[in-house]
């Protein structure tokens, strides 16, 4: 690559020229951030900046009422919550590693190895892709319980794991790699492992940190399992807490809270992005294709 | 002789070992997919085969646990005649999702082009572009449509209504949601901009500096060299926006799908639920059939030119296989013709 300048993507001067880009772009940037400036404002809202009809976008008196009754209501509950913190970090993290490892490793066979029924098992995949989670709920529960799981963390993170979406994501940059790359690394005496770690994995980068923030949204956000396969409150993840608290006080007060909770909920998210978002970014700038 | 023999051992020994490395590749294979077949096993196929079991007979819940009894396609048909919303429901998901899978990856591809040019300040773009995919499910979407955040505010949408009036009439609704709901369309795109861009620049620079050379203006290039490239991403973004937008909580089947399931009034019992599931994701599946068989009509245009090639070729052939023969015929004619002309004049 001729312009090859590392890992920036921006060029280093401004010309006249970029006006034109910047104008057609602008407008658009504006409108893919309302959704988080509306997240933030809704959270300082007072109350009756809440109830204001018709609904004002933009918050005019910031107030943290909305979080003192969150924190008022989090001491009414037997359990701290930073147990449901910790609940939820270790569900979530150990759910997008263990889902990376998997939908990486599948991808990598199902793609570039050679064995009997891969194409059928790559559509079994896409059929299950297809299908409505909503469908599986109950039957998912009945395995849960014949493999007597529940109140278990395993509950929270097994169901979770095979994420079709991000095999299908991972399968297709996959694809993409050329053979002779990895026929190379063969010839070099690699085996199979490395050929996965060394070349796959830096390869596919962006379709890992997407498939991460992904999986770390599902599991993050996952009221479900929760619900259904724990019975214990010491076990439940921070997402349940969340809901729970703006449910039970969904009276006037709740809707404050909830959208304390909505904010807190969302922080996560943006801190998972700012970790990935290098990655992201930088999808294929050194990945010596031609 | 026990040298040849030995040698022969050897060979066959050879053989089986150049036959078990085959079958160790194939071991390798499915060594890395096994605990993802593992996790899909338990988790989702046989719960999949389980809902389809439900949804082939009428569940009943008591006291006692589940009562299953088996009624056959009882529960689809009942769905298809009988149900009075499920239906329309069903079509007004389709012409809607026909619509704004082109919008929102169209949309994408321009936005992943924009971004891939020379700006300053891509990197912010970049991430501002990607950020709605991380709030865009959950909760925070519902408050912002039914603020009504979801629609361009300066859009005359009653003129566009009465403009397209003439149609039939879910047809007209899917058009004015589409408009209404477009910058949540926007939303969505989030990942398919980072498809597209991660395919975009995987192209090769030097085939735009090609085209340059032979007079190629950036509008033919567009067209002969980015869209070809980048064909394959974009059966995927397709893809993923089809199930993105089927799956999405904002879709109003799943919620009927799951009133019918759990719900106290609208309940109609799981095995119906289950049968108007699967209905709904055989529906998805036909879509993601038909866009993907749209795109991938086009088929390489040397494959064709070669094809229609060697057909020429071979109806030449069998002309010229026509022609001898037919000179063949001529010639066994004439022969006789002078063996009767001799035998007369004998």
């Amino acid at each position: 690559m001729a312009g090859y300048k590392g890992s920036s993507i921006n060029p280093k001067k401004f010309e006249k020229s970029q006006i034109k880009l910047i104008v057609a772009v602008s407008p658009l940037a504006v409108l893919m951030l309302l959704p988080i400036i509306f997240i933030f404002c809704h959270a300082f809202k007072p109350m009756d900046e809440l109830f204001a009809f018709p609904p004002r976008f933009f918050v005019t008196r910031p107030t943290l009422d909305n979080f003192r009754g969150l924190l008022k209501a989090s001491q009414t509950s037997g359990i701290p919550m930073s147990r449901y913190v910790f609940n939820s970090m270790v569900v979530t993290l150990s759910d997008v590693i263990l889902s990376i490892v998997l939908s990486t490793s599948a991808g990598f066979a199902l793609s570039k190895l050679k064995f009997k029924g891969k194409e059928a098992l790559m559509e079994i995949n896409n059929m299950a892709l297809m299908f409505v989670p909503v469908a599986v709920m109950i039957p998912r529960y009945l395995v849960i319980n014949a493999l007597g799981m529940t109140n278990n963390y395993l509950a929270h993170i097994l169901p979770l794991l095979a994420m079709p979406v991000s095999l299908f994501l991972v399968k297709q940059f996959i694809d993409q790699i050329p053979d002779a790359l990895i026929d190379a690394a063969y010839m070099d005496g690699a085996t199979d492992l490395v050929v996965y770690r060394k070349i796959i994995l830096p390869m596919v980068k962006p379709a890992i940190a997407t498939s991460a923030i992904l999986a770390f949204q599902q599991v993050w956000a996952n009221v479900e399992s929760s619900n259904l396969y724990m019975n214990e409150d010491g076990l439940r993840t921070l997402a349940f807490y969340m809901n729970t608290l703006a449910n039970a006080n969904n009276t006037v007060a709740g809707q404050g809270i909830a959208a304390a909770a909505t904010l807190i909920m969302f922080v996560p998210n943006l801190v998972m992005f700012i970790f990935c978002q290098k990655s992201i970014m930088n999808t294929m700038a050194h990945s010596g294709i031609k | 002789m026990k040298e040849i023999k030995n040698k022969e051992k050897q060979q066959t020994a050879a053989k089986k070992k150049r036959l078990s490395l085959k079958q160790r590749e194939g071991m390798m294979g499915y060594l890395f997919v096994l605990p993802w077949i593992i996790g899909v096993l338990i988790f989702v196929l046989r719960p999949l085969a389980q809902s389809f079991n439900f949804a082939l007979s009428r569940v009943k819940m008591t006291p006692k646990g589940r009562e299953i009894t088996f009624i056959g396609i009882q529960n689809f048909t009942q769905i298809l005649q009988e149900d009075e919303t499920f239906p329309t429901e069903l079509a007004a998901y389709l012409v809607k999702t026909v619509m704004a899978v082109p919008i929102i990856v169209v949309f994408a591809l321009i936005i992943a082009l924009l971004l891939n040019a020379k700006i300053k300040g891509k990197g912010v773009f970049r991430l501002i572009f990607f950020l709605p995919v991380i709030i865009a499910s959950g909760p925070v979407m519902d408050q912002l449509v039914s603020q009504g955040a979801g629609s361009i505010p300066a859009m005359n949408t009653s003129m566009i209504q009465s403009m397209i009036s003439f149609m039939p009439g879910f047809i007209v609704d899917a058009i004015m949601g589409l408009f209404e709901n477009i910058v949540m369309y926007l939303w969505y795109s989030g990942v398919q901009i980072l498809i597209f861009l991660a395919a975009v620049q995987k192209i090769d620079t030097s085939l735009y500096e090609a085209a340059k050379m032979d007079g190629g203006s950036t509008w033919e290039c567009f067209w002969k060299i980015t869209l070809p490239t980048i064909k394959p991403m974009t059966l995927l973004n397709v893809v993923y926006t089809i199930v993105y937008l089927s799956n999405n909580e904002q879709n109003t089947i799943i919620e009927t799908i799951k009133n019918a399931m759990f719900g106290t009034t609208g309940s109609k019992g799981y095995g119906y639920a289950s049968a108007m599931a699967w209905l709904y994701a055989l529906i998805v599946t036909l879509l993601v059939i038909i866009f993907a068989a749209a795109l991938a009509l086009k088929k390489d245009v040397y494959a064709k030119k070669a094809k229609k090639f060697r057909k020429e070729q071979k109806k030449q052939e069998r002309l010229i296989k026509k022609i001898e023969k037919r000179g063949e015929q001529y010639e066994k004619q004439k022969a006789k013709r002078v063996a009767k002309a001799a035998k007369a004049a004998r």
